[in-house]
C-alpha cells in the first residue's frame, strides 16, 4: 500500500517566519541512461534555519507482504510513525531488520495481520524476511514536514517549503554514492524550483532461493 | 491418487502457530496427455530416452491420459529458526504405492550483518539443478527437466549434512555451500547402464530404478535394477558449491560432487559402490521477461575390480544445455537445446556403453489461477548408443514426447 505524499503536502506549516513559496519544490531523479527513476526518496531541509518537525505521525502506514515481497519497496513516514505489517500470503514470514534506526523481528503467521512496529529515530530502515531471502524493502523515517519518493516517471513535487536557502538531499537503496544519497543546496524563490538529478544505481546481487 | 492424498490431509486444523498449522501443508499434483513415439522408455524396459515411449512393437505414436505424480508436503516449524521438510510422492511407475521423496531439518537462525548461516540435514537433493524449484522439485517452466536434472533427479538423492553461509559484500553476494553425505553409493549406475535420459521421474527413498537389459558379465554381477538411496561402503562422500552474483541480473555457480565410493564394495542383492564424482557449472541471466539458464555437467564414474590394468565399468559424462524463456504476466515460453554423451572404457563396459546425443524442447506454461497451470510441452531427442543392438534396435534412434499437463497446488 502506498501512502505518497500524506504528510509532505503541507500548504503552510506554522511557527515558520518566511512565507511559504507557492510553487513548491519540484525534483526529477532521472539514470544516466536518461531513465526515470522510481523510488527515490527526496527530502527538503532549511539551510541556515531550522526545519520543523514532520507533521504528527502518521499510523496508517503499511507494508504487506503478498507473493513472497513486501509491498511497497520504498516506503517514506515521519518520525515516530506506526507501520503495520499484514501479511497476506499463505505463508509464514519472519519480518526483521537490524539497521541503526530500528531494530526488530516480527514473527507474522499466515494472514496474520495486526503486528505493527513505531518508528522514532530518522534513518533508513532495510527490512527482510528470515525464510524469504529474495524479500527486501526499505523503509526511511524522516525528520523533516517535506519528504516524498518519486513516482514512476521520476517526479516529487514537494509544497509547503518556505522561500530561502534549502537542502534537497535524494537516497536511494540503490544509489551509487556514500550512503545512497546526494544532495544539493538551491535557492526557492517565490515561484517554487525545479532541479533534477542525474544518478548512478548499482544493480542488487540476486538473493538466493528457499528449499 | 490426489483425492486420496487430499484425504490423507489431516483436517488442515485451525492451529496457526503449531507443527499442523494450515501453512504447513500443501498438495501437488500433475495429470497429463502423453503423445510419445520411438522406442520403449527406459522405465519400460527399453533404452528410450523419455519417459513415455511409443507404442510395442512398432514404435509408433501412443496416445494416453496419465495420473503422473501426487504429493503431499509437510513443512512445520519447531520455533522460528528450525523447520521442516517432509514429502511423500506417488509417481506413475514408482515401486511402492507411496514413498518418501525428501525428508530434511533445516536451522536457519536471525543474524544481523552480512554473513547468513545454515544448515539442513536429512534426505534431499543437492542444490545442482536450475530448473527445480519447491519442496516436491517441481520442473518450473517445462515439463520435462534437461538431462543433466533428469539424472540429478533420478540417481543423485543422499543423505547428509550441509552447511552454507551467504555473505553480501559491496553489493556482491556470495554463496558457500559444503556437505558430507551417504546413501549415494549406487550413483552413476544409471548413467553407465542406461546413458543420459530426459524425464520427471524422480528417485525416492525406498524405490528401485529400473536399468536397461543387461548382457554377459555384467547380466551376472548386477542386480536389474538399482537402489539409488543405499550406503554400501560406509564412506562418507562429499560436495561443494560456491556462488556469485554481482548483480540481479546475473548469477554463476560451481559445483563438485565426490561420493568417494568404494567400487569393490557390494551388497548381496547385487548393488555395487559407485565412483562417481562430477563438476556442474550453471548461470542464470534474468533480463526481466527473458530469463536465461544454462548448465555443464563433465564426470567420471567407475565400478568393479581392475582387470589387465582397466576397471570393469570406466565411463566419462558430459552433457549441457541452455534453457531460453519468455515469461509473461501469467506464463511462459520456453526452449531448450542440449546435448550429451557418455564414453565407456571399462574392462567390461567399453564402447558398447558410449553414447552421444541431443534434445530440442519446447514448452509453454500458464497460470489459470492460484491452484492450477497449464503446461505443454514438446520435446524431440536423437542419441546413438551401440547397447541398443543388444535387444535388436539400430544405434541410431529418434524419439518425440508430447505432452499436455495440468498441475495441482493445494
Amino acid at each position: 500500500m502506498r501512502v505518497p505524499f500524506l504528510f509532505a503536502v503541507v500548504l503552510l506549516t506554522p511557527g515558520l517566519a518566511t512565507p511559504v513559496a507557492p510553487g513548491g519544490v519540484t525534483i526529477n531523479v532521472r539514470g544516466a541512461d536518461g531513465k526515470p527513476v522510481r523510488d527515490a526518496v527526496v527530502t527538503v531541509h532549511l539551510a541556515g534555519r531550522a526545519t520543523p518537525p514532520p507533521q504528527a505521525p502518521g499510523v496508517d502506514y503499511v507494508v504487506s507482504q503478498k507473493d513472497i515481497q513486501f509491498h511497497p519497496f520504498v516506503l517514506v513516514v515521519p518520525t515516530g510513525s506506526q507501520v503495520a505489517f499484514p501479511n497476506l500470503d499463505p505463508v509464514r514470514h519472519q519480518v526483521y531488520s537490524f539497521s541503526a534506526a530500528k531494530r526488530f523481528e516480527l514473527k507474522l503467521y499466515a494472514k496474520e495481520q495486526n503486528r505493527s512496529v513505531q518508528f522514532d529515530k530518522p534513518g533508513v530502515v532495510a527490512l527482510g524476511c528470515n525464510i524469504h531471502d529474495q524479500m527486501t524493502a526499505f523503509i526511511d523515517v524522516v525528520d523533516t514536514p517535506w519528504a516524498a519518493k518519486t513516482d514512476a516517471q521520476g517526479n516529487v513535487v514537494l509544497n509547503g517549503v518556505p522561500a530561502g536557502t534549502v537542502t534537497v538531499a535524494i537516497w536511494h537503496p540503490y544509489l551509487r554514492a556514500p550512503g545512497n544519497s546526494l544532495s544539493k543546496t538551491v535557492a526557492l524563490g517565490a515561484g517554487g524550483v525545479r532541479d533534477s538529478f542525474t544518478v548512478a544505481l548499482r544493480s542488487p546481487p540476486r538473493m538466493g532461493g528457499d528449499y | 491418487m490426489l483425492v486420496a492424498f487430499a484425504a490423507a490431509l489431516p483436517a488442515r486444523a485451525q492451529d496457526s502457530g503449531g507443527l499442523f498449522s494450515p501453512d504447513s501443508w500443501a498438495v501437488a499434483g500433475d495429470v497429463r496427455v502423453t503423445a510419445g513415439d520411438g522406442e520403449a522408455s527406459w522405465l519400460d524396459g527399453g533404452y528410450g530416452k523419455t519417459r513415455f515411449g511409443g507404442s510395442e512393437p512398432d514404435r509408433g505414436w501412443r496416445v494416453e491420459p496419465r495420473l503422473v505424480e501426487g504429493n503431499l508436503i509437510w513443512q512445520p516449524r519447531f520455533g522460528w529458526a528450525v523447520s521442516g521438510t517432509l514429502v511423500a510422492t506417488a509417481q506413475q511407475g514408482q515401486e511402492h504405492p507411496v514413498d518418501l521423496s525428501e525428508a530434511f531439518l533445516t536451522w536457519k537462525p536471525l543474524v544481523g550483518g552480512r554473513v547468513k548461516p545454515s544448515v539442513r540435514a536429512g534426505l534431499f537433493w543437492p542444490p545442482v539443478s536450475l530448473e527445480h524449484s519447491g519442496p516436491e522439485w517441481r520442473v518450473t517452466e517445462t515439463i520435462t527437466p534437461s538431462a543433466i536434472n533428469s539424472w540429478i533427479g533420478d540417481e543423485v538423492k543422499l543423505g547428509g549434512v550441509e552447511a552454507n553461509l551467504a555473505v553480501t559484500l559491496g553489493g556482491h553476494r556470495l554463496t558457500g555451500s559444503f556437505a558430507l553425505f551417504g546413501l549415494n553409493d549406487t550413483s552413476g549406475t544409471l548413467l553407465a547402464f542406461r546413458g543420459w535420459a530426459l524425464h520427471d521421474e524422480k528417485v525416492v527413498a525406498f524405490g528401485l530404478q529400473p536399468l536397461p537389459p543387461l548382457t554377459g558379465f555384467i547380466h551376472n554381477i548386477q542386480a536389474p535394477e538399482t537402489r539409488p538411496v543405499i550406503e554400501i561402503d560406509n564412506r562418507f562422500g562429499w560436495y561443494g558449491k560456491l556462488g556469485w552474483s554481482p548483480m540481479r541480473a546475473f548469477e554463476l555457480q560451481l559445483f563438485h560432487y565426490d561420493n568417494r565410493g568404494d567400487p569393490e564394495a557390494m551388497t548381496p542383492t547385487q548393488q555395487w559402490g559407485w565412483r562417481t564424482r562430477f563438476t556442474n557449472i550453471g548461470a542464470l541471466i534474468d533480463l526481466g521477461h527473458i530469463r536465461l539458464r544454462a548448465q555443464a555437467m563433465g564426470g567420471r564414474t567407475e565400478m568393479g575390480f581392475v582387470k589387465n590394468g582397466r576397471i570393469w565399468v570406466d565411463t566419462d559424462f558430459h552433457s549441457a544445455f541452455l534453457l531460453m524463456t519468455r515469461l509473461f504476466d501469467r506464463g511462459s515460453v520456453s526452449a531448450r537445446v542440449e546435448a550429451f554423451d557418455t564414453n565407456g572404457r571399462g574392462s567390461r563396459l567399453g564402447s558398447e556403453g558410449s553414447e552421444q546425443g541431443w534434445a530440442l524442447t519446447a514448452a509453454a506454461r500458464r497460470e489459470i489461477g492460484p491452484h492450477l497451470s497449464l503446461l505443454g510441452e514438446v520435446l524431440h531427442v536423437e542419441s546413438d548408443r551401440a547397447a541398443r543392438a543388444t535387444i535388436g534396435l539400430a544405434p541410431h534412434q529418434p524419439q518425440t514426447l508430447v505432452q499436455l499437463g495440468l498441475r495441482v497446488h493445494l
